[in-house]
């Protein structure tokens, strides 16, 4: 939340970010998908929000417990982000995010 | 040195690396895990192109279900195992190179011996598990390992250079649940291609490998692109490793 100043008004401050799925979190999510979210969301949440758009995409990247699979890969701007510490990890204004599964087959 | 024939059977990719760099294919022993679909490719194409030994380990028999993609094997070899029947493509393909085919399910046990003195080990599983045991191998032998995967029309592909690159743990630290995946040939023909090309350049010491960096291909959108990938320090397979700054094949 961010206090600009007029009169009655408090809005809270959006940021933009870019998410990128791929393979087969891509065929059921879509990809680069631009998104507004407000200021201090953290990564988890954000990638729960945009998942529950299909409840089978949601359940190839998330457990029954709302915990991400172990075996998704997390990046923010080309830098991996740990499984545990999604949770607490915030997404700034331009940043850009890609999940994705490791394909196994030969 | 090659024999006339040889020389006729390279001399148009003599035109491009030279017949030094031809005869380092020639010394050159790759071992390749999987005859499948991955596996079919690879071992066509660093057959023609003359790497002097290819090792080639499958366990299975080739199966209707497989014909779609993995073009070792022909109709007829239907119920044969995929080790004789690649063995002699591979051969017919080209004669003047060793190949071996060892039927043989890869595990902890055997792997170290059966990859023995390759320079190389190229990654044609359909299983995490397995890869995991050859990327241990290749650390403990600090050899290369070229990494692919695929599934439907996406397909992944790295080379991993043990103390220097990220291992296969640090890039993928958990096995995906196994699955019948689906797949359609063209597929693994393009990763395969990539980690073909990789093992040439590697084996030739010529180009920019495809080290640090995951490549990923998107057939559906025809798109290709790459994320960077990092060592991680705590990964339980390589982060004992000190860094080495050698990327290329000794002389």
């Amino acid at each position: 939340m961010r206090w600009y100043g007029k009169e009655n008004t408090c809005e809270e401050e959006e940021v933009m970010v870019k998410i990128r799925f791929f393979a087969r979190f891509r065929e059921l999510l879509g990809t680069d998908i631009m998104t507004d979210v407000v200021a201090g969301t953290m990564f988890t949440p954000l990638i729960t929000t945009i998942a529950k758009k299909n409840p089978e995409g949601y359940a190839a990247i998330f457990d029954e417990n709302g915990a991400f699979h172990e075996f998704v890969i997390l990046m923010k701007n080309g830098k991996r982000i740990e499984i545990a510490d999604a949770a607490k990890t915030m997404v700034v204004d331009g940043d850009e995010i890609a999940v994705f599964p490791p394909v196994a087959g030969g | 040195m090659f024999s006339e024939r040889e020389l006729e059977r390279y001399k148009r990719q003599i035109m491009s690396f030279g017949e030094e760099g031809q005869e380092r294919l020639k010394k050159s022993h790759i071992f390749i895990a999987g005859a499948g679909g991955l596996g079919s490719p690879v071992s066509i194409y660093l057959a023609v192109a003359g790497v002097g030994t290819i090792t080639i380990v499958d366990m299975d028999v080739v199966d209707q279900t497989n014909l779609n993609r993995q073009i070792l094997h022909f109709d007829r070899d239907i119920g044969r195992k995929k080790t004789a029947s690649a063995e002699e493509k591979l051969q017919e393909l080209n004669p003047d190179i060793t190949i071996n085919a060892i039927d043989v399910k890869i595990d902890e046990s055997n792997a170290g011996k059966i990859i023995g003195r390759a320079d190389g080990i190229v990654d044609a599983m359909d299983n995490y598990p397995t890869r995991y045991l050859l990327n241990d191998v290749a650390i403990a032998k600090q050899i290369p390992l070229f990494h692919g995967g695929i599934r439907g029309f996406y397909g992944q592909a790295t080379t991993i250079i043990p103390g220097t690159t990220p291992c296969l743990k640090c890039i993928f630290p958990k096995a995906p649940p196994s699955e019948v995946f689906p797949v359609v040939g063209v597929t693994p023909g393009i990763i395969g291609m990539v980690q073909a090309t990789e093992v040439l350049k590697y084996l030739l010491g010529i180009g920019e490998l495809l080290t640090g960096r995951l490549f990923i291909w998107d057939g559906m959108q025809a798109h290709a692109e790459e994320i960077c990938v990092e060592r991680n320090r705590a990964c339980e397979a390589c982060g004992g490793m000190a860094k080495k700054t050698r990327a290329r094949k000794k002389k």
